[in-house]
């Protein structure tokens, strides 16, 4: 359960990052703290507030117009810097990047040279040279933030910037540097410290991918506590050793690293794990020694490295659950199997059997587990009988699957519209098209529901009704391109090709900006061969 | 050897010299393929000729014996190669790319065939009466044939081994055989060019957005009356005009002049008298090249940028492959490319690295735009593969390229296949690749793809501005190294 909260909690801070990485970047720069608020006389917060609902709202234009009003209402005003500040990101927005650069990131260093935004602004000149291609200046203008302000956050998010363009020009020198600056020397302040994990992290994975497997452990034992370092190392060494040892000519450096993580790991076991906290520290350092092994291909020795856990730790689903995944991997099917079978929880461990046999293909053994598995856990049925119908259908055995979700359709009313549809879709799948119409038009879940019968119905050759429902289906805006698209495909099978092309049409000339009216365009060149597609538009 | 008849004779003598000539003009048209009219006659020629070589088959085919059968066929394949180039040089003047490519294409397989034709039957020949000669030396000495032959036509020779020794004899045939097709092939690739110059017109001016002509509209203005006291303490200093300095340089500038450099006119420094601003497209493997190139298609552009920026420009436009590029001298480059398609991209390494040394040893540009979604990702798959160390980046509307000469308020485009912006791929400040997604080259094509008029005037002001923005830095980049 641990590992799977550490597991957890690593892919969220990893989207976290990432996620933040491309569309925040700075934001903290471009807030005006509490203080700078309480310096504005009550006209300027007012009109500073209507701005800042504007840049809130996205709407830049309105926003830009809003923050220069400040400026001109209010040039001596604590908060014009912040105002031009924010101008200046406003055009950025507008995709005029160099108005905001020369116009308003300067004009704040150049009036307000003392002020907090500048230095903001100092970053955002880098960051945005970056952001339009011109490394060259955005290097220089990060360069300079970083020396002239080593302890603002800005200096944080120059280095940042600094990596992704080495990064870029592969400058693995210069990204080691800065990653080694962002992790061991910098300060990890309220912001800061996302950035400086992150290099961290980067940091160790290039010290492992030189075989340095300490100064990776050094970088991330800045990020993480010592009870979670070795799940972290085993997270991020991972990805080093398995490219490692797929090449021939690196395989044995790949295996000595995977060696030394191996006794790094083991010596991380606590003595004694009669205590809840030394067991949990125990039993992550096993499971890391296992994953570790196991992605050197050190075959002989990850069996072993299991059963010591499982004497360790039982009863512990978990671990037999990794074992098996890993004999899966192996396509060793039977073996799995016989590891599921020694969960203590059984009828997981009977569901976990069941699912082999279909990742195998062999659906009698699947359904003959799965009704097994009805029979003796009778009160989680409802999460069975979808399994068992989701093999039938696989198998092909239509009849079957939709005598399962009928079943569940009457039993749990609560997902009734999930069983209908499946109902719907499996006799969609089975061919048996207007019965499925049949169910879809049952289903609640418009506009789905009737994109999946109009396909029932231009596969039974029924055009007209198909255009209908597209018809209907195009009153949902979203979908409303994709289903005139449709309706001209839908012509055109249907032998209608004058109609077809002007449906084709249609689509570019209502929806020019939507990337559909592209596929109509392109169609309509290459199958007949007509240029005048009618779209046409102009991006602001 | 029996004695020629006189239509023979007469064909012969015609032809021999006419083959002499051809070869010279084919090589000629390949280096300067816009000088078609002079060759042109010499290929026309090519037709009445090889229908006379038809008539002479018809008539010889009849007669018995292999020889005249042997005869027939090089005849057919000399007919052959004649009617092919001829059909190539015709589209290309009348301008149907695709035709041209095609023939050409298909024409080479073709002319692969034939000469695959002639190898078989050239090996099987002396392999037989090399086979015959040697049963004929045992048979006279009764002794055993000598082996360990180093004669590749002879499918006994110690190489071919024991078993299947025709069957290796043909395969190592046949290998040769495309190996030096292929290499004969790219060396004729390479032919043109070797002396190929792009010329710049000659001119001068900023590189500023171009002054709008202003409507005038007379509105009555109601004139102020301002009364003076001449007793008043205001002291009125009115400087002599002889003292008032004007800044001449800024008030007589040519503001309608398109261009860069201190030269007169609409043009560029390092530009030639003779010079003309042409547009030339990239040529590449696994799509459609030619969408919408040549007359009703890009050719539009190119009159529509002599007409917008009163500078000289080419009759018609032209198509490269990328290894010719290698052929151009680095002062004397074409400024810009064109690229368009529908479908894949395919270019080798060695294009791969041609088309890096343009843009960045030459100081060239790609100008490309996306016919499709699947185009989109092939060219953006292609830049980074030549450029793996630059990241392309949305191109800021306020940027020079959207500004000058014209002022773009808005991104036109058709319909979006890879995205409403335009991106880029920048090197030191400067654009090497701007990529338009929203298929441009269809605007400018006859019909417009049918989109409102604002939207494709639009498209071809954006055309001049990037056309325009190669050959400035292309200017200011000679200029640059005329001072060093």
């Amino acid at each position: 359960m641990q590992s799977v909260k550490c597991r957890v909690s690593v892919l969220v801070v990893l989207a976290f990052s990432v996620g933040c990485e491309g569309l925040c970047r700075g934001d903290e720069l471009n807030e005006l703290p509490l203080e700078g608020w309480k310096k504005l006389r009550e006209v300027e917060r007012y009109q500073m507030q209507i701005a800042e609902k504007y840049w809130r709202e996205q709407n830049w234009k309105a926003a830009l117009s809003e923050y220069e009003k400040f400026m001109t209402l209010y040039e001596k005003s604590e908060g014009a810097p912040f105002a031009q500040l924010k101008w200046s990101l406003c055009q950025c927005q507008l995709k005029k990047q160099n108005t905001a650069i020369k116009e308003g990131f300067q004009s704040v260093i150049d009036y307000w040279p003392e002020s907090d935004q500048a230095t903001a602004s100092a970053f955002y000149i880098g960051h945005t040279y970056k952001e339009i291609g011109r490394t060259k200046e955005a290097k220089k203008s990060l360069r300079d933030v970083i020396s002239k302000h080593p302890a603002h956050l800005a200096t944080v998010y120059a280095l940042a910037d600094l990596i992704e363009i080495a990064a870029t020009e592969k400058d693995e020198a210069t990204q080691v540097e800065l990653w080694k600056k962002m992790t061991f020397d910098l300060k990890r302040t309220q912001y800061a410290v996302g950035p400086c994990q992150q290099a961290s992290r980067e940091l160790a994975v290039y010290s492992f991918r030189q075989v340095a497997f300490d100064d990776g452990v050094k970088a991330l034992a800045t990020t993480y506590a010592p009870d979670q370092l070795p799940y972290h190392v085993q997270a991020y060494i991972r990805t080093p050793i398995s490219e490692l040892v797929a090449d021939s000519k690196t395989k044995a450096k790949g295996e000595k690293l995977a060696e030394t993580a191996v006794s790094w790991l083991k010596a991380q076991i606590p003595a004694d794990i009669a205590k809840p906290e030394g067991k949990a520290l125990a039993r992550q350092a096993w499971i890391a020694v296992a994953d570790v092994l196991a992605v050197a291909l050190k075959d002989a020795d990850v069996p072993p490295a299991y059963e010591q856990m499982h004497k360790l730790f039982s009863p512990d689903d978990e671990i037999l659950g990794r074992f098996a995944a890993w004999h899966k991997s192996k396509t060793k099917y039977d073996l799995a199997r016989a590891v599921y079978g020694r969960y203590a929880d059984k009828n997981e461990g009977l569901g976990q059997i069941a699912y082999s046999y279909r990742e195998q293909q062999n659906w009698a053994g699947a359904v003959q587990a799965y009704n097994q598995l009805i029979g003796q856990d009778a009160e989680h049925a409802v999460r069975w009988k979808p399994e068992l119908a989701a093999t039938q259908r696989a198998a092909g055995k239509w009849a079957e699957a939709i005598a399962v979700y009928e079943d569940l359709y009457s039993s749990d009313n609560k997902n009734a519209g999930r069983w209908r549809w499946e109902v719907a879709a499996t006799h969609q799948q089975a061919g048996q098209l207007k019965e499925a119409i049949g169910h879809y038009r049952q289903c609640e879940n418009f506009p789905e529901n009737y994109k999946a019968m109009a396909w029932c119905h231009r596969h039974l050759k029924q055009p007209n009704e198909a255009i209908i429902l597209y018809n209907q289906v195009s009153t949902h805006q979203p979908s409303a391109p994709w289903a005139y698209l449709q309706m001209a495909y839908t012509k055109e099978e249907a032998g209608q090709q004058e109609p077809a092309i002007q449906a084709f049409q249609k689509v570019c000339k209502k929806f020019p900006k939507d990337a559909h009216a592209g596929i109509a365009h392109a169609h309509l060149q290459q199958k007949y061969k007509i240029s005048v597609t009618l779209g046409g538009a102009a991006e602001e | 050897m029996k004695s020629l008849d006189s239509y023979t004779k007469a064909l012969l003598i015609l032809s021999v010299p006419y083959a002499l000539v051809w070869t010279l003009c084919t090589l000629l048209w390949r280096m300067w393929p816009e000088t078609p009219m002079v060759f042109l006659a010499v290929f026309v020629l090519a037709f009445p000729l090889g229908l006379a070589w038809v008539n002479w088959i018809r008539k010889i085919w009849r007669s018995s014996g292999e020889n005249a059968k042997i005869q027939s066929a090089a005849a057919a394949t000399w007919v052959y190669l004649l009617w092919w180039q001829l059909a190539v040089v015709v589209t290309d003047w009348g301008d149907l790319h695709d035709w041209r490519s095609s023939i050409a294409l298909y024409g080479t397989g073709g002319l692969f065939l034939i000469g695959l034709g002639w190898l078989i039957w050239w090996l099987e020949r002396s392999s037989r009466r090399i086979e015959i000669r040697r049963m004929e030396a045992v048979a006279q000495t009764e002794s055993q044939a000598p082996k360990g032959s180093w004669n590749p036509l002879d499918p006994e020779a110690w190489y071919y081994g024991r078993g299947s020794q025709k069957l290796k004899q043909s395969l190592v045939g046949f290998s040769t055989y495309a190996l030096l097709f292929w290499l004969i092939g790219l060396m004729l690739s390479q032919v043109r060019g070797c002396h190929e110059v792009y010329e710049m017109p000659a001119g001068g001016g900023q590189q500023k957005q171009l002054a709008v002509k202003q409507t005038v509209q007379i509105q009555k203005v109601i004139r102020k009356k301002f009364i003076i006291n001449p007793l008043s303490a205001i002291k009125f200093n009115v400087p002599p005009i002889d003292e008032v300095k004007l800044q001449l340089d800024q008030a007589t500038e040519h503001a309608y002049a398109v261009g860069y450099g201190e030269g007169t006119g609409a043009g560029y420094a390092g530009g030639t008298k003779f010079g003309k601003v042409r547009l030339i497209r990239i040529e590449y493997d696994g799509g459609d090249w030619a969408l919408n190139h040549g007359v009703g298609g890009d050719l539009n552009m190119l009159f529509e940028y002599g007409i917008l920026t009163q500078q000289k420009v080419a009759e018609q436009t032209e198509s490269r492959r990328i290894s010719q590029l290698a052929a151009f001298p680095p002062d004397k480059s074409p400024p810009v490319l064109f690229m368009t398609g529908q479908g894949s991209v395919s270019i080798s390494n060695s294009e791969t690295k041609v088309l890096r040394d343009y843009l960045l040893n030459k100081h060239g540009m790609v100008f490309a735009s996306a016919g499709t979604a699947h185009f989109h990702n092939q060219f953006v798959a292609m830049m980074n593969h030549v450029l793996p160390e630059v990241r392309p980046v949305p191109i800021p509307m306020d940027d020079i390229i959207h500004r000058a000469p014209f002022a773009m308020g808005k991104f036109p485009y058709v319909v979006p296949h890879g995205g409403k912006e335009p991106l880029g791929w920048n090197v030191d400040g400067r654009w090497v690749c701007y990529y338009h997604p929203g298929d441009i080259s269809d605007a400018w094509a006859d019909g417009h793809a049918g989109i409102p008029s604002d939207v494709y005037n639009g498209c071809y002001q954006l055309g001049a501005n990037v056309i325009n923005y190669g050959h400035t830095e292309y200017a200011k980049w000679l200029m640059s190294k005329g001072k060093k």
